[in-house]
């Protein structure tokens, strides 16, 4: 599979979406060299990797892999610094509250500069052979993240913002450059977002979706004969059939997927009591064996 | 131990990060304090397509509908005490906000003049805190009936617990601040008065419209402008909400999950609310793993030594997702206010499609 320049992981809350945004970049870091950009202001993708990025300043986390921290407060600062050539009051500025309401009044404006910081990062990733994976919001608000340069266009029929506008659909509609990584669990209301959010992004938006990624399948450890002659053990016997309920679950998930036109992975349950960088780099060889190697 | 009883409660808030459940524990909630005998009303924000069903919602459900408790088995209070009935409704923000609008537009002119607004139409979702303070308002209009015992509120799924509780302040503090006068000032009148940050505010979003063309900022400041003789209006149910939130008998509910970044959340939460002087009555873990089966329980079972072998794996694998959700309740534990309880509902197992379901969502939520 040819995988696009950006990569763009988003899911429903709590389907492991900066697990996944994690083991992806280690896995590509492995062919080439991959930056991740965290878009979640608690860094969870960045700290899973180790790395506590500040600002937008890249943190080294191996040869071919570093991460950012990317925040829309922090690119309408730096789009504030272009203006206010004073810093001393443009940081005055920033901290008002007044300032606070009046962009707020300005909707759209950080998502906008946000999109836009995308764009020429993927510009210069193309540039550098790199890889860029964005451990995006969750899917309702990357929707919203995603959908933010048609709502300009709308209301901006020509001019300067219009030009922009187009230049950032374009790249988001562009295949080679821009694809959306949708990840889920095996259930069922997770499921049912992926596929809405798969049909928003792909339908709406015509941004290409890559793969959806089912996340925490345990393996199939009972076969038929095991699971009848543990009947008479209660508890145990309910235990070991979740367990192969949820292998089975994903496996119709997969073709319940396909048949949506989205390819889908499944990666397997850490059954750990943590997960550290062993258990992203397991994760990111199944994620290289099924994404780049086929 | 006893399930969560808000009979005492007038209102009960759910506070909580996206995708945990919120909505389930809400209506579970509401649900047990009908079947205790209680006039409840539920307020839902985004209910699930099933949930939606169990409630007997459709997706234009903004007036409280009826839910029908058949099948399920009242408390003998309960039945004594023909008060008892559940309701839900769905939360509209915008419609919420038209009526609002209308409500208190000084003119026919001025309503129409928000209505119509680009920023208002187009973006007004965008507005922070809109559909936060639109929930408010709900809440007051739904409280001020006498026949209901408790309402149930979940909210918008939110990355601060703040976002929701400090709406209408953030609200009234647009409409009364600086802001305004930065906004609907002519360029180049009463500068003196503008201090020099808002000089340079002016400045940014001056240039953001020269760079754009967008010619956004007239439109904010007539936006701004339009809610002029609104303030009163606004202001006095602000008051309310605040004084609502702040009452003895409201208990406000964090959920979350036991995954380690909802737990991190959610302790942000704590903070937030705690800082902002809000009391967190009760946290919820929702989803958290059943109790595992005895291990004793295998050694001495009569099966084969291979099965025997993949039941002990299972165990032990089970074992290991058990020990990662206990590190995250203790820290979650740690960092409880005294006398806020902490609670966990334990995972369903299927996805509750029923008032039955919801009912045994709280019937199984216990103190640990």
């Amino acid at each position: 599979m040819t995988l696009p320049r950006v990569l763009f992981v988003t899911g429903k809350g709590g389907t492991g979406k900066s697990t996944v945004a994690a083991a992806l970049a280690l896995a590509l870091s492995r062919h080439r060299h991959t930056t991740l950009a965290d878009l979640d202001r608690r860094l969870s993708a960045a700290s899973a990797l180790g790395a506590i990025p500040e600002n937008s300043t890249a943190v080294k986390v191996s040869d071919t892999l570093d991460v950012l921290a990317l925040t829309p407060p922090a690119e309408l600062e730096a789009f504030i610094d272009r203006i206010v050539p004073i810093r001393a009051i443009s940081r005055r500025m920033l901290r008002s509250r007044t300032f606070g309401y009046v962009t707020a009044a300005l909707p759209g404006l950080e998502a906008f500069l946000l999109l836009e910081r995308l764009r020429i990062m993927a510009g210069d990733a193309a540039l550098e052979d790199r890889y860029l994976v964005i451990d995006a919001p969750a899917s309702g608000s990357a929707v919203e993240l995603l959908s933010v340069s048609s709502g300009v266009k709308g209301v901006a029929p020509a001019g300067t913002l219009n030009r922009l506008a187009n230049s950032i659909d374009k790249f988001l509609g562009d295949a080679t450059r821009f694809g959306a990584v949708i990840t889920t669990t095996v259930e069922d209301l997770a499921v049912r977002e992926a596929l809405e959010t798969a049909a928003t992004i792909r339908d709406r938006l015509g941004i290409a979706t890559v793969a959806a990624i089912i996340n925490c399948v345990p393996d199939l450890l009972f076969d038929t004969s095991d699971l009848a002659a543990l009947s008479p053990l209660g508890d145990h016997a309910r235990l070991a059939v979740r367990r192969n309920a949820a292998h089975e679950q994903a496996a119709l998930i997969v073709s319940r997927l396909a048949d949506a036109g989205l390819p889908a992975i499944s990666l397997p349950m850490m059954f750990t009591p943590a997960i550290g960088r062993a258990e992203l780099k397991k994760l990111g060889r199944v994620l290289n064996s099924e994404l780049l190697d086929r | 131990m006893k399930p969560l009883d808000l009979r005492s409660h007038k209102l009960a808030i759910c506070l909580g990060p996206g995708g945990v459940g919120k909505t389930t524990i809400s209506a579970a909630l509401a649900v047990h304090a009908a079947i205790l005998g209680c006039a409840v009303d539920v307020m839902t924000v985004d209910p699930a397509p099933r949930l939606l069903d169990a409630l007997g919602l459709d997706a234009d459900s903004s007036e409280p509908v009826e839910v029908a408790l058949d099948g399920i088995a009242h408390s003998r209070r309960a039945r004594a005490n023909n008060r008892a009935r559940l309701r839900a409704l769905r939360l509209d923000p915008k419609r919420t906000f038209d009526s609002i609008v209308a409500r208190y537009a000084s003119s026919d002119a001025a309503r129409d003049t928000i209505l119509e607004n680009r920023i208002y139409r187009n973006l007004s979702g965008a507005l922070a805190g809109v559909g936060d303070y639109m929930a408010m308002e709900k809440l007051l209009e739904l409280a001020a009936n006498p026949a209901t015992d408790l309402i149930v509120l979940d909210t918008p799924p939110a990355t601060e617990a703040i976002d929701f509780l400090d709406a209408p302040r953030r609200l009234l503090e647009l409409l009364n601040s600086r802001a305004i006068n930065l906004l609907s000032a002519p360029a180049g009148l009463f500068r003196s008065q503008l201090k020099m940050v808002d000089v340079a505010a002016r400045a940014v979003l001056t240039a953001f419209d020269r760079v754009t063309g967008l010619k956004l900022l007239s439109d904010v400041q007539s936006f701004v402008r339009s809610f002029d003789g609104m303030y009163e209006g606004f202001s006095a149910r602000a008051v309310c909400a605040q004084e609502k939130l702040r009452a003895d008998d409201t208990a406000i509910i964090i959920v979350t999950t036991a995954e380690s970044s909802r737990i991190a959340q959610a302790r942000e939460f704590l903070g937030a609310l705690e800082n902002a002087g809000l009391r967190v009555s009760v946290m919820v873990v929702n989803r958290v793993l059943a109790e595992l089966p005895d291990a004793a329980e295998l050694a001495s079972a009569k099966i084969a030594p291979s099965l025997k072998k993949k039941l002990k794996r299972n165990l032990a694998d089970y074992a290991a997702l058990k020990t990662r959700e206990e590190v995250s309740l203790s820290a979650l534990r740690a960092s409880l206010p005294t006398g806020a309880l902490l609670m966990v509902a334990p995972d369903l197992g299927r996805e509750p499609r029923t008032i039955a379901d919801l009912a045994e969502i709280a019937r199984t939520l216990r103190s640990i």
